[in-house]
């Protein structure tokens, strides 16, 4: 077989595809190299990235705690609820981090909901003192560790559920307390794990735009968005995100090097499932009183609020075009959904069949596109068509070709591939390696051709993964801030562009609406895919 | 143009460096036939087959299939084209399938041979029966092989490539499978390649036998011819049934050929070698060539005994140090210890005396 054969060319050029930001990101930063003291005068550079560092070191830590101890907790103990605990503690995955955000400050606000409950417990008084107000940072903090804490929570967990029990057993019978079980055993065991689960937090951190946005905190993301809107200037924008990817990969290389040590660690063939100790009276008071505290906090208490509002300010169920923006979010996540899952199948099917190394680089490569924050690749997208267009017109006297994918749904549509391709490709690939070789080749044996194979064996075992992916890539799009912002059509809105634009015009109640409609669908589409996960099939 | 069914001319296959089978000339003059090939693991045995169903290419040489090429350095025909069976020694059931849908997948090829072959009764002797609305995860690796069994036969092909085929079928099944797949092979004429490590099965089932060792094609002749009249010293290594022992020749020239041991005297036969009077030769001894005699005046120092259920197999050793393997009858009436002298019958003779 030739190596340069179709599938290296359509490799090839999604590939291409996914590098377009970064490539552009990198000829942005050495295409001006007189004036970077300027810049970092100018753009309080070093405020982003202090602001930046804080924050992540801070979500860290948080999430480092509420996700392995409730991992802890509802693997290794049976106490009232826990069951309930090992999926609802995911349900902080349907609340991004800017909606979280605004229930903090829905709640604390003077004359907020905090100050009217305590009027109807209390009666009148001015209670705006004694309530607590959050600096715009620590807020931030907190909207981010509880909408993120779930990656380490998830990632912990499996693994706690794949370790052997026969470690465990071996560790007691060498005379280990139940604290030196855990310490010396368990954690050192699931650290891939968690390395990983971190990893991932840090990047999303890093990339969050919605909440430091809406704390108006300046960061790394803030600074290149507003580089963007309020200076019009794409050069400086750009080399803020250069800096700011350098922060990614060098994440992205940890969460690598996590993943690939993390093999080691997969259970072999004396695999016992852990008993759980039951927890009765007094001593399951704390491991229920921890995982209850985060469930309120992360989902009920978000969930609560917005219902509130709501309820409290029904007027702008008028105001807001709901239906529109339902059908808007469909549409979106329709075509995403199609073009990814379409793609990946292909790629990954000719990677099946035409087993070539560089292909494999080729795909490993177009893989990363979700390490690159939705700002950035917004950014360099408007950079990279804007360049085009020039070019296009200057030279071939073409009108302006820039509209195609700016500011089109066209361009929303590539974006969003970039960034989620990983998503579906790995969801299908991990799928696909399961099916053995020499199974494609009976079917080669008893009459049927490459493709009838695909059509015929392959796609109908790939069917109930390509549904979870489905559901994944919906949840990703549903949720997704600044991609959306930056490159939707004029006038074009989705729940979290239009609770995003309310909430910085300081209209909070009118932000409810559209962000309980974007928790509910996400919340759907989370059971959905948890019922999947957790289903002892899979 | 080759007039047989199935021709392999000067073929040389390659998996690997070190996996590579050279030089094979191997014919199936008629339909119906089985032939099998026999050789260690990891000799090639596999890439062979590979290469017949078109999985791979062939290095050089050509494969003709009822007289068309199928394979050459300069063509390849496409393994769906082929209308060649192969049943894999893994699993290779399309996991989304139940059991019966797997074999009728097979059912779907048109163009093979005619033999009108019924799905039930094939499912009857495979007894694949109970298990026919499971999932492959839901059976064992045996059934799974005896499923993808019938799948391949199902398929009517031309020519049926068996891997291993009863490798981990139960061994109080095993020999009513082989027998019945067999002749169930016999009675469709269905032309089929089995590949095996034992000898047994493929002595059994086989009309010819192919040992590969070395990376060559050793010896193709019927399993009687193979397992008695070894071509090789390394063939009859593989075989692993007996000894060599050094003899000279004392006449080569009457109708009975003799030879002389040091020890055990004169032992008489046809060899199978021409050999000169009076050289000095190496001589397989197989178990089955020494006849225990408790009268006997020539007696041997038994040093190991192991009970093999139909027989026992004695070792014995010479002066010189050779340990000479002898089978003794099951129910024979008494037991020789270690340490104690054991009687052999003489004079010594054996069929084939096969020398190198």
């Amino acid at each position: 077989m030739t190596r340069y054969n179709i599938w290296f060319y359509i490799s090839l050029f999604i590939a291409g595809i996914v590098a377009l930001p970064i490539i552009t990101v990198f000829f942005s930063f050495f295409s001006e190299t007189s004036n970077y003291f300027t810049l970092l005068k100018n753009t309080f550079l070093f405020d982003y990235i202090n602001n930046s560092l804080i924050i992540l070191v801070s979500v860290l830590v948080i999430t480092f705690f509420i996700g392995v101890i409730s991992a802890y907790f509802v693997s290794f103990y049976d106490f009232p609820f826990s069951n309930f605990f090992s999926w609802s503690l995911i349900l902080a995955f349907a609340i991004p981090g800017y909606i979280f955000g605004f229930s903090i400050i829905a709640f604390f606000e003077n004359y907020g909901t905090a100050y009217t409950i305590l009027t109807n417990l209390f009666g009148e008084h001015n209670y705006n003192p004694l309530i607590p107000k959050f600096d715009s940072l620590v807020g931030s903090i907190i909207a981010i560790s509880f909408s993120l804490f779930p990656y380490v929570f998830v990632l912990t967990r499996s693994s706690f559920l794949f370790q052997s029990n026969n470690y465990i057993e071996v560790g007691k019978n060498l005379g280990l307390t139940e604290k030196e079980t855990f310490l010396k055993i368990i954690l050192p065991s699931a650290r891939p794990a968690i390395i990983a689960g971190l990893a991932l937090v840090s990047m999303e951190c890093l990339s969050d735009f919605g909440t430091v946005s809406f704390f108006s905190v300046n960061t790394l993301t803030t600074g290149i968005y507003n580089s963007w809107l309020s200076y019009d200037d794409l050069n400086t924008a750009n080399q803020i995100s250069f800096i700011l990817l350098i922060f990614i990969l060098l994440l992205f290389s940890v969460e690598l090097y996590s993943r690939r040590e993390a093999k080691y660690h997969q259970p072999s063939r004396g695999f016992k499932p852990i008993n759980k100790i039951r927890l009765t009276g007094k001593k399951s008071i704390i491991p229920f009183l921890f995982c209850l505290t985060i469930f309120f906090i992360s989902f009920v208490f978000p969930v609560t609020q917005m219902i509130f509002w709501t309820v409290k300010f029904p007027k702008y169920f008028q105001d807001i075009d709901i239906l529109k923006i339902n059908l808007n979010t469909l549409y979106l996540v329709g075509l995403a959904s199609i073009f990814l899952v379409f793609i990946s199948l292909l790629i990954n099917f000719g990677s099946r069949i035409s087993k070539s190394k560089i292909l494999n680089y080729l795909t490993n490569f177009s893989i990363s596109g979700y390490a690159i924050p939705g700002v950035i690749l917004a950014v360099a997208f408007i950079t990279f068509f804007s360049n085009l267009s020039d070019l296009i017109t200057n030279n071939f006297n073409i009108g302006n070709t820039k509209n195609l994918f700016i500011g089109s749904i066209s361009g929303l549509i590539l974006a969003y591939f970039v960034r989620f391709f990983s998503l579906s490709f790995n969801g299908i690939k991990s799928s696909y390696e399961k099916i053995n070789n020499s199974i494609d080749e009976s079917a080669y044996l008893l009459g049927y051709s490459k493709v009838k194979t695909f059509s015929k064996i392959h796609v109908p075992y790939l069917k109930n993964n390509i549904i979870l992916i489905v559901v994944l890539i919906s949840l990703e799009v549903i949720k997704e801030l600044p991609i959306t912002m930056i490159l939707r059509p004029f006038n074009f809105e989705t729940f979290a562009t239009q609770a995003f634009v309310y909430a910085s015009q300081d209209l909070l109640e009118a932000a409810a609406l559209p962000s309980l409609f974007l928790i509910g669908w996400s919340t759907i589409l989370i059971l959905f895919s948890t019922k999947y996960i957790l289903s002892p099939k899979n | 143009m080759s007039k047989n069914f199935f021709e392999i001319i000067n073929g040389h296959f390659v998996a690997s460096e070190k996996n590579k089978v050279n030089k094979v000339n191997l014919k199936i003059e008629k339909q119906g036939d089985i032939v099998s090939l026999l050789g260690p693991s990891g000799v090639g045995k596999t890439t062979i087959l590979r290469t017949i169903a078109g999985l791979q290419k062939i290095s050089s040489g050509e494969i003709y299939l009822k007289n068309k090429i199928i394979s050459s350095d300069s063509f390849h025909l496409e393994p769906e084209k082929r209308n060649i069976a192969l049943s894999f020694q893994d699993n290779s059931l399309f996991p989304n399938y139940k059991v019966i849908d797997n074999i009728n997948f097979g059912k779907k090829r048109f163009n093979g041979n005619r033999t009108i072959l019924n799905a039930n009764d094939i499912i009857k002797l495979l007894h694949i029966d109970p298990i026919l609305e499971k999932f492959p995860h839901q059976i064992s690796a045996g059934e799974a092989q005896r499923v993808s069994l019938a799948r391949s036969i199902m398929s009517k092909p031309d020519l049926l490539l068996l891997d291993e085929p009863f490798s981990n079928i139960d061994q109080s099944l095993k020999d009513e499978i082989q027998y019945s797949v067999k002749n169930l092979l016999k009675e469709i004429g269905l032309t089929t390649i089995l590949v095996t490590h034992d000898s047994f099965e493929a002595f059994s089932i086989a009309d010819k036998c192919g040992i590969i060792l070395n990376q060559e094609l050793k010896q193709y002749d019927v399993p009687y011819n193979v397992h008695h009249e070894p071509n090789s010293i390394d063939v009859a290594n593989f075989l692993n049934k007996g000894i060599f022992i050094d003899v000279r020749v004392i006449d080569s020239e009457c109708a009975v050929h003799r030879l002389k041991h040091d020890e055990l005297g004169e032992i008489r036969g046809k060899l199978s070698n021409n050999f000169t009077s009076g050289s000095k030769v190496k001589l397989l001894l197989q178990p089955e060539d020494l006849i225990h005699d408790d009268q006997s005046n020539l007696k041997l120092d038994v040093v190991d005994r192991k009970f093999r259920g139909t027989n026992f197999i004695y070792t014995l050793k010479t002066k010189k140090g050779e340990h000479l393997p002898v089978f003794v009858h099951s129910h024979h009436i008494h037991q020789h210890e270690k340490n104690e002298k054991f009687g052999i019958k003489t004079p010594i003779f054996i069929d084939h005396l096969v020398c190198f």
